[in-house]
């Protein structure tokens, strides 16, 4: 880890995931019209097929929205707007894409569907770590990663 | 910048331990039976089926209750029991000494007839909202219910353990909303769908399934048969919206409630619901009879045609989950009754929401007589149950008439009694709307029953009435809708009386009070009601 990485200003951040959270269900509602998997009735046969196809079309829309993005820029939409930019936690450069999409990607999702089950408390505590000193999420954490400012990534 | 685990640990293993805290915490109470045998006794059981005998009459004779219409006025309130829910809507089996009920949330029980206090509990059952029906298997008594949502349970009735748990996979999103009948070695079910609720999502394609009657093996819990009420339902594309959301028919047809058995003809009768979705078919607000060994269809008679409803029409009629000029949405919601004549000839009773009832040929399906009370509607009309009294020759109809829209027809809610032979109308008990508050309503929607010379039935104001069968004089009457101290302790107020209605065992009356649905009065009150011994023979 190199001690030259500035984590963002947690409110800017907390910004941006907000953008994120508001754009990816606007992109899922087309992708779930077009591919039909909340449509029909085997899609609500049990709570684990809802949550299969739910993060499914979730998966879809986010990289529909943010794939080129992350694999050119390492950033979200959201991050793009505010400025920032995620980097690997150990080199300080572009966070690698198979880390971002193999492991990052999927642990929003994840805590999201969690939140159906009585472990709503986990996705909050993981966005409130953000105001912890070291201003990385429980995923920047087990992903190996930090969101910094883009200016700031261009010293390094 | 430094990684502390350590603390991360700590912060996951406060919130797992808050989370466990939390949802281990019971907000139940109930009270063990100490100085009385825990094992329930299952030597005499006073119904056989939802409807007490397997023909579906609600009907006890003088054998199985001595309340009459003599002793009735002295019925007084004999220990009441604090449910965990504002919705209770599971029916009991009543034996010797034990009265099995579901507790909404909480499980079944096992309360103990005279007391109330809990001989056993099995809470891994959360959901039971149908009766709980009993059967001798292999010298044992097992207890058939189900799961409105979850399936088909079997328990073991003296420990309470569950012997086999079924959902077999004949539909994708069945609901369990009528009860099973058990009987020798089989479990039949009614099916419905959630199809009607999930119309209500604009990005649903609505519908594809159909409701059906399901046979299970009642030592294993496996699938015997399957009769759906609509082959190949769905197969159909009617239209699309939102571009890509295709509608599809035909589906619907549910059966809401418990079947009928008629042991000499070996058949099942059952009614079922409208059509969710169009096309409509021959089978929806129909009866039908089906072989009870095999589950082939022998007849089935359509009563409302072209009836295509769901749930998204009552958002408005331009959602397009609903299906143009829907409606009536006139279901047998009530299961049909065989009764057998004094001149020997059997009958089929049929109550639709719509107010009218049916006597009906066994053989044929041909209908012999009809006649209609009320303005009918989407909640009844006749809802969850009318009653037969073989003795005296006649059926009990109760009429809901809830406003639902029905605009300029005035309502009828009450009772009326008829003649089983040919449907005559022999005396009438209507009911007035006597309070103003919200959703206030005197009509009969609950199933009701009868015993001798008198009929049981709860209003949706929360009244318990008993009338004399052969006059529809008003004998008693308590109102529910007040606090009740409870042997379990559980604070519990009654409200609006619906579902499965009344239950007549021995020298008592049970009632479950409240229904938090439909805008009516929620309530949480297990009633037990008793003439006193000395005073039964009135």
């Amino acid at each position: 880890m190199t001690n030259s990485i500035m984590p963002a200003n947690p409110f800017r951040r907390f910004t941006a995931t907000v953008i994120d959270l508001i754009l990816t269900p606007l992109v899922g509602l087309p992708v779930m019209l077009v591919t039909g998997l909340l449509e029909s009735a085997e899609a609500y046969s049990s709570m684990s097929t809802i949550g299969i196809r739910a993060l499914t079309i979730g998966v879809i829309a986010y990289l529909v929205l943010n794939g080129w993005l992350l694999h050119t820029r390492g950033q979200t939409v959201g991050k793009a707007t505010l400025g920032l930019v995620i980097v690997d936690n150990t080199t300080g450069e572009k966070a690698p894409l198979w880390k971002l999409l193999l492991l990052r990607m999927w642990f929003l999702p994840l805590l999201f569907l969690l939140a159906l089950v009585p472990y709503a408390i986990i996705p909050i505590i993981d966005q409130a770590m953000i105001f912890t000193p070291s201003r990385r999420c429980l995923h920047d954490r087990l992903c190996g990663t930090s969101v910094i400012n883009k200016n700031l990534m261009v010293q390094l | 910048m430094i990684y502390r685990q350590d603390n991360i640990s700590k912060t996951l293993n406060a919130v797992i331990g808050l989370i466990a805290l939390v949802t281990t915490a019971s907000t139940h109470a109930n009270v063990s039976c100490e100085n009385t045998e825990r094992q329930p006794g299952t030597q005499r059981k006073y119904s056989e089926a939802w409807g007490t005998t397997f023909n579906g009459e609600r009907h006890q004779s003088s054998a199985n209750t001595s309340i009459n219409a003599d002793n009735a006025k002295h019925l007084k309130l004999q220990w009441a029991y604090g449910l965990s829910t504002q919705t209770p809507r599971s029916y009991p089996l009543v034996t010797e000494d034990t009265i099995f009920i579901g507790d909404g949330g909480y499980g079944l029980v096992a309360l103990d007839k005279e007391t109330g206090c809990t001989r056993w509990a099995n809470t891994d059952i959360k959901d039971i909202e149908s009766a709980i029906v009993g059967e001798e298997v292999d010298g044992s008594t097992v207890l058939i219910f189900t799961g409105r949502r979850s399936g088909v349970y079997a328990v073991d009735a003296k420990s309470g353990k569950q012997l086999w748990f079924s959902k077999p996979k004949v539909h994708p999103v069945p609901m369990y909303s009528g009860s099973p009948m058990a009987y020798q070695d089989k479990v039949f079910v009614p099916i419905s769908s959630m199809e009607i609720a999930l119309s209500l999502n604009p990005f649903y394609g609505c519908c594809t399934t159909s409701g059906g009657m399901l046979a299970l093996d009642i030592r294993t819990g496996e699938k015997l048969w399957y009769t759906p009420t609509i082959e190949s339902s769905g197969g159909i594309v009617t239209g699309r919206h939102l571009l890509f959301v295709e509608k599809r028919g035909p589906s619907g047809a549910p059966v809401w409630s418990a079947p009928t058995l008629d042991i000499k003809r070996n058949l099942l009768y059952f009614g079922s619901g409208e059509n969710y979705s169009k096309p409509s078919t021959l089978t929806s607000d129909a009866i039908f009879a089906i072989d009870a060994e095999t589950g082939k269809v022998v007849w089935v008679k359509q009563y409302t045609a072209n009836d295509v409803y769901n749930l998204a029409c009552d958002l408005s009629s331009e959602h397009p989950n609903c299906p143009s000029n829907s409606g009536p949405d006139l279901d047998f919601g009530a299961p049909p009754v065989l009764s057998t004549l004094k001149s020997g000839k059997d009958i089929i009773i049929a109550g639709q929401k719509s107010g009218a009832v049916f006597g009906i040929d066994p053989d044929s399906g041909e209908t012999i007589w009809s006649t209609r009370f009320g303005r009918g509607g989407k909640l009844g009309g006749i809802h969850w149950g009318i009653a037969v009294d073989p003795e005296l020759e006649q059926a009990y109809i109760p009429i809901s008439d809830l406003p639902t829209g029905q605009n300029g027809v005035p309502p009828g809610p009450g009772l009326y009694a008829i003649n089983s032979a040919d449907g005559s109308t022999l005396w009438s008990a209507t009911l007035r709307k006597n309070c103003e508050e919200h959703s206030c309503w005197p009509g009969f929607s609950a199933a009701i029953t009868s015993g001798p010379n008198i009929v049981v039935a709860g209003t949706i104001d929360g009244h318990l009435k008993i009338y004399r069968g052969t006059d529809g004089k008003l004998l008693w009457s308590h109102n529910t809708v007040v606090d009740v101290e409870t042997v379990n302790q559980v604070p519990a107020k009654g409200g609006t009386i619906d579902a499965h209605g009344p239950m007549l065992a021995g020298n008592q009356l049970i009632v479950s009070s409240g229904y938090d649905s439909f805008g009516q009065w929620g309530g949480n009150t297990l009633l037990v009601f008793s003439v006193e011994e000395a005073m039964a023979n009135d």
